[in-house]
């Protein structure tokens, strides 16, 4: 397969990856908005959404007064944030029409018609009554685009690439999402248990559409580490880092070491995949969720780059997927309760 | 008033060939029409079947106007299309051969030298390079029109880079989905095994060096061009790699593309950019689509190139002329598709004839097409005559011109519901090593406007699915 082929299918997977995650993150803002005692706990959620998006820096000046409006129309609208949803569903279909001799016309129909449907949409399209259909229809057309990936194309390269695209944007997206929450999961002495955290803690569940997995794995309350487990270390949970690592690593080998190079990228995928297979819950919290965490965006943002050099992609800038971003995530200090 | 032919009925009523669809249309409202109709553009949008116009602004993303009104030809009609197709590509194919090889043509007076030599698609880099099987064009697109039930005429041919066949095949698929019942019959001979055919010519033209599976490929300048949808479409149908000048480069006279694995030989290539861009060590230097050393390897053997460069100078204007003899000189046959009478204003007498008769003449652009810079005389004003009158003058070996051509109809979709509409046809002719066919179909346009006679999509025109029947009728 072109280089170029494999490049602009591993960018369409990721954006449609990224467009959905920020549907997700946004309808966890809104859940969050609603929790009682939100209020007063000053709404700092909308500019942790914004940071779990990797967008602080397109969003600028002005996070801590980010509501609602703001952030959605930073995280799905606007075009000048390349990982906006609108932003994200257009370069997705840039990809494929670039690449539309490489994917079938069941694959080519569901992001250009899912590009069709949101080339139009504006704010206007999600008050107060429309948001949830809103973010249904991200997600559907996100299951649309993938269903269509599935059931018609070829089990080759182009598909490999593809999945990698999707798991490596979402092996970010997870420990973003946990990153800038981890301070609600952290062990409170006094709290534990309370309210407000246990509320919160199903709407990071709900953002990584876990919190159903969450009461089939565990038939228990929800706790700090058992969050922590389900969404990293456990081989089950499609959203897990643990999963999309040993997806990352299964089509790694699928497409095969045929330089150097590529030896070493499929050495960062393993290294970190081992890594997740031998951890668990309480270690990487007595090691400090914040900073295993931002060791592994870190890591992830490597593979990627490496990924691109090795398998002779062009330049493509990505936005967000940066050593400094991860380190925004840490300043989450600023905008936490 | 000119009497059109209507090729849905004639004196006798409707023929045989159109009975069924006739009965169809007559049994569906204008309302269903029109759903059908939105249904059909529906879907050409939902499989981004768009084309650009150049220069014009608006949505960059057009869609070609799909008229759900098919054209159907009895099988012994498609007959004569046929033979007439498949011999005039291979008189066009030995001319090429001959021009860039042993001029015999010339030689014997056949045509004169200036017009080969001087031509602008006359490529001198090409004087004494044999292509495999001695194809120069392998896809050629002859361009037909029909002023009687009898009488086809070529009205030009397309030995360069033709499109449309992307639509040929998109026409049937949409047509199977809103008009099912016509095709239960079995009746429509089916066109989707054109890409099989391609593949199988293309395979039979590969350097003599390859041994196994050649590799083809498709060069497209990319997804902005006006046609990418087709480059695509004929990728995926195939199954084999679009490329563009970026994934491409030479080394030791051979083509190779840059994969994920390392570089892979490419052994027969379609390029679906014009010569002048093919090559900026051969042609023009600032081509930043091409690869440079691509004639090299071409010369050398290395790769061959599909349509050849400098295969435009069979299909001008001005060459046109001189397709009849070359298929009594080349075959030995009788041309089964005659020409339209043409008048080269280039010759002094025969420019007279048109200055004189210009109100009732079509004038053309020796080296035009799309439909641009000409005149279409008895639907001119008296100030677009003059202006043609002078531009003639000024340089008469640029035009030519032929009579206003009462071009058939079909009955079309309009806002008044089915109405007549001057149609063409262009069938696809494949020619690979020893063997030359085309599929039953091709596309046919059509004038959507009333009245008018200029069928180009980049001037209003439309498209229509091309059923060839096995019988005469459905």
């Amino acid at each position: 397969m072109l280089s170029r082929t494999a490049q602009g299918l591993y960018w369409m997977s990721r954006y449609v990856e990224r467009a959905e995650n920020n549907a997700r993150l946004l309808d966890a803002g809104r859940r969050i908005e609603g929790l009682p005692g939100a209020e007063a706990a000053g709404n700092t959620e909308w500019p942790s959404i914004i940071i779990a998006a990797g967008c602080r820096e397109t969003f600028g000046e002005g996070l801590e007064e980010a509501d609602r409006e703001k952030a959605t129309y930073h995280l799905a609208f606007d075009q000048e944030n390349s990982s906006s949803i609108l932003s994200c569903f257009h370069a997705a279909r840039e990809n494929a029409r670039a690449m539309r001799g490489a994917i079938t016309s069941e694959v080519w129909t569901a992001i250009n018609s899912t590009w069709a449907e949101f080339r139009t949409k504006t704010m206007a399209d999600v008050d107060e009554r429309r948001y949830v259909d809103f973010i249904e229809t991200v997600l559907a057309s996100s299951f649309t685009f993938r269903g269509a990936i599935n059931s018609t194309l070829l089990r080759d390269e182009r598909q490999w690439f593809i999945e990698l695209g999707k798991h490596i944007e979402r092996a970010d997206a997870t420990a973003r999402l946990l990153d800038v929450k981890y301070h609600v999961l952290l062990p409170k002495a006094d709290e534990v248990g309370a309210g407000l955290d246990l509320l919160q803690w199903q709407q990071i569940l709900r953002a990584a559409n876990a919190l159903r997995a969450f009461r089939h794995v565990y038939r228990e309350q929800i706790s700090a580490p058992r969050v922590v487990d389900l969404l990293v270390v456990n081989s089950q949970s499609p959203r897990s880092l643990r999963y999309s690592y040993e997806a990352i690593c299964d089509n790694l080998d699928n497409i095969g070491v045929h330089t150097k190079a590529q030896r070493v990228v499929a050495d960062i995928a393993r290294e970190n995949r081992d890594k997740l297979r031998t951890a668990d819950a309480h270690s990487i919290i007595d090691y400090g969720l914040h900073e295993w965490l931002t060791d592994m965006i870190v890591a992830t943002n490597e593979l990627a780059n490496t990924l691109g050099e090795s398998y002779g992609f062009f330049s493509q800038v990505d936005r967000d997927a940066t050593e400094e971003d991860a380190a925004d995530a840490s300043n989450i200090e600023v905008c936490a309760p | 008033m000119v009497a059109y032919y209507d090729e849905m009925k004639d004196r006798a009523g409707i023929k045989p060939a159109y009975a069924d669809v006739a009965e169809w249309a007559k049994a569906t409202t204008a309302e269903d029409l029109r759903l059908r109709q939105n249904e059909a553009e529906g879907l050409f949008r939902r499989n981004g079947i768009t084309f650009a116009v150049y220069g014009e602004g608006g949505d960059p993303e057009r869609l070609i106007p799909f008229d759900l009104m098919p054209r159907v030809f009895s099988s012994s009609e498609w007959d004569v299309i046929e033979r007439g197709s498949i011999q005039r590509a291979r008189a066009l194919n030995a001319f090429l051969t001959d021009v860039y090889g042993k001029r015999e043509f010339i030689k014997a007076g056949k045509i004169p030298a200036r017009l080969v030599e001087g031509n602008p698609a006359y490529e001198p880099i090409m004087q004494g390079i044999q292509p495999v099987g001695d194809i120069f064009s392998h896809i050629i697109g002859v361009d037909l029109v029909r002023t009687g039930p009898d009488e086809f005429n070529v009205l030009e041919d397309n030995c360069r880079t033709p499109s449309g066949i992307s639509y040929v095949l998109q026409n049937r698929e949409v047509m199977q989905r809103i008009m099912p019942s016509m095709f239960r019959s079995g009746q429509v001979r089916p066109v989707d095994h054109y890409g099989d055919m391609l593949a199988a010519a293309m395979q039979s033209v590969a350097p003599d060096d390859c041994d196994g599976r050649p590799t083809l490929a498709i060069l497209t300048p990319g997804h902005y061009n006006s046609a990418y949808f087709e480059h695509s479409f004929l990728a995926d149908i195939m199954g084999i790699e679009l490329v563009e000048g970026q994934d491409l480069f030479v080394e030791n006279d051979m083509l190779f593309m840059r994969t994920i694995r390392g570089p892979e030989r490419i052994h027969v290539l379609y390029r679906r950019i014009d010569d002048a861009f093919l090559d900026p060590e051969a042609f023009n230097p600032d081509s930043m689509l091409g690869v440079p050393g691509l004639m090299r390897a071409y010369a050398a053997g290395g790769v061959t190139i599909v349509n050849a460069p400098g295969a435009g100078v069979a299909d001008d204007k001005a060459t046109y002329v001189y397709v009849p003899e070359m298929i009594r000189f080349f075959l030995g046959e009788e041309p089964i598709l005659p020409n339209v009478e043409t008048w080269q204003c280039a010759d002094e007498s025969e420019c007279k004839y048109v200055l004189d008769n210009l109100s009732e003449l079509v004038v053309k652009e020796v080296h035009g097409s799309g439909g641009y810079g000409m005149l279409i005389g008895p639907k001119s004003t008296k100030a677009e005559i003059e202006k043609f009158e002078g531009l003639i003058k000024a340089n008469p070996g640029n035009y030519i011109a032929q009579p206003t051509l009462a071009l058939s109809t079909v009955p079309s979709l309009s806002e008044e519901g089915l109405a007549p509409r001057h149609v063409d046809l262009r069938p696809f002719v494949i020619s690979g090593k020893g063997k030359t066919e085309l599929i039953p179909g091709g596309l046919t346009r059509v004038a959507l406007r009333e009245g008018s006679l200029v069928v180009n999509s980049s001037q209003g025109g439309g498209v229509k699915d091309t059923w060839v029947l096995r019988g005469d009728r459905l």
